[in-house]
């Protein structure tokens, strides 16, 4: 797969069929990678594929002018094709190149199963459906199912739909994996009154760093309403109440736009359970919509479109 | 207690301009009583109600939101009362599932000619907000000791 990407970017910039690539690279930390953005076609020999490219590459898209070929995962092609949907790019301007995506590995999981940092590890490789750590010279195993990011094991379109180039075989969701709504599960089963105690208390944590802001594709305002000061919205101040203001108008705002890529939940760096809110978000939509975000470049944006007769229920 | 039975909710109407606003209007000519607990902004259309809004007054302290617009269909603007429909729709949803209670983001079509409409509705969502009690969702509990373990830690 990796060889065939790296063959394929290559004569892309070659060719001059884009004017850039995005794809991944190895990070400078072990297991991580980074994303690679380039117009030299030498930097193609750095282009990764393995179980550890975690960011959502769309998000560069609105920064980059003329063509580029982009390298997408199910979730990412999802993405990709929502800023179509807003006409924030354009189809013409994009070579997908798909990988059928098998998961994604939390190192955070990771480290809590073996009780090591990520320093520490000699090696972590995946074999079908089990996951083996190398630690202190020993190899302890795992089924894949302990170690994804939640959002994979919730993963509806593993490859993508939307793509010119595919560097795999596709893949079918695995039904079986599905085991990454408990903490919502959890959440519902509190008085409403605890559910408020309970983001109080996550929110209290927040620092406005705004990563998981900036991480999100859904998220490609020049401005966002967090720095409007005419009116003031939310004070810049980090009080738990505006800072779950800030996360419930920004879940209002990329609704029908957010894919469940997870990112933003990866980024928070204190920890806060983003994905909790995100996908609530994503199935309500899907309830009262039977939208899907980023499933169909021709569909109208969920905000745009409407039917005559839908969620008429709390209306007196 | 004497306080409590004292306190009364307060209520923001966000009313448009052609149908809601025109039917509390005809309400008020027509002489149909409705509680005083609702404050009135009116907007273009209920289309112009962004979720922004209905945060900043929960954070302000009102007890309770209430939109209102033109009947599905007669939208002075064609559409602008089903984007506000889908919008409200995942807000109350999304407020919900927070914790908020759903007494306090309340939605409803009245035209210009329901008057007698206007004053039920807000008669009932006030007595929602009665039963519900005050909007204590902002209030400081946690933030002042976190903040002060916060100032203590970075001394
Ligand atoms: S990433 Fe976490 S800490 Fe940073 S702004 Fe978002 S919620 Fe707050
Ligand atoms: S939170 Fe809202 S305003 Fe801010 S960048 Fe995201 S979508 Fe834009
Ligand atoms: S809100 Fe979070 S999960 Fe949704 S698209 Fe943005 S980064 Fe991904």
């Amino acid at each position: 797969m990796e060889q065939k990407l790296r063959q394929e970017a290559k004569a892309l910039l070659e060719q001059g069929k884009v004017d850039w690539i995005i794809g991944f690279a190895p990070g400078s930390l072990k297991f991580t990678t980074t994303p690679l953005i380039t117009q030299d076609k030498d930097d193609a020999e750095q282009l990764v594929i393995n179980p550890f490219i975690t960011n959502n590459l769309a998000n560069f898209l609105t920064e980059i002018k003329g063509r580029v070929g982009i390298v997408a995962k199910g979730c990412e092609s999802r993405s990709i094709v929502s800023l179509i949907q807003d006409n924030k790019v354009a189809r013409e301007n994009l070579v997908i190149l798909a990988v059928p995506c098998p998961g994604i590995i939390d190192l955070a999981k990771i480290e809590r199963l073996v009780g090591k940092d990520r320093d520490e590890l000699d090696d972590i490789t995946r074999d079908g459906d089990r996951v083996s750590v190398k630690v202190d010279g020993k190899k302890k195993e795992f089924p894949i199912a302990q170690v994804l990011f939640d959002h994979c094991l919730a993963c509806e379109l593993p490859t993508p739909q939307e793509y010119d180039i595919i560097l795999g075989e596709p893949r079918l969701p695995a039904p079986e994996l599905k085991v990454s709504g408990q903490s919502i599960a959890s959440l519902k089963e509190m008085t409403p009154a605890e559910r408020w105690a309970s983001w109080e208390n996550e929110l209290s944590r927040c620092i406005r760093c705004y990563a998981c802001r900036n991480v999100c594709p859904a998220c490609f305002c020049q401005r966002c309403f967090v720095e409007e000061t005419e009116p003031q919205w939310t004070l810049p101040m980090p009080h738990w109440q505006d800072n779950l203001i800030f996360q419930i108008i920004r879940n209002i705002h990329v609704a029908g736009r957010c894919t469940d890529c997870g990112e933003c939940e990866r980024v928070c760096p204190v920890n806060i359970p983003l994905r909790s809110l995100t996908r609530e978000m994503y199935d309500i939509v899907g309830e009262l919509f039977q939208f899907k975000s980023g499933m169909d470049k021709d569909a109208l944006p969920l905000m745009v479109h409407y039917e005559q007769e839908e969620a008429e229920d709390f209306f007196r | 207690m004497k306080q409590e039975s004292e306190w009364e909710p307060k209520l923001l109407g966000f009313l448009c301009r052609w149908c809601s606003y025109a039917g509390a209007d005809l309400a008020g000519t027509s002489r149909k009583k409705y509680p005083a607990n609702i404050r009135i902004i009116k907007v273009p259309c209920s289309g112009r109600v962004d979720s922004l809004f209905i945060l900043k007054a929960l954070r302000l302290g009102f007890d309770g939101v209430l939109v209102s617009g033109c009947h599905p269909g007669d939208c002075h603007y064609q559409t602008g009362n089903y984007r506000a429909r889908r919008r409200i729709a995942i807000t109350k949803r999304f407020l919900e599932y927070l914790g908020v209670e759903p007494q306090r983001l309340q939605a409803s079509w009245v035209s210009a000619s329901e008057g007698g409409k206007f004053s039920e509705v807000v008669t009932d969502v006030t007595q929602g907000l009665k039963e519900v009690g005050p909007n204590q969702l902002f209030e400081r509990k946690k933030n002042g000791a976190k903040a002060k373990a916060g100032s203590k830690g970075t001394a």
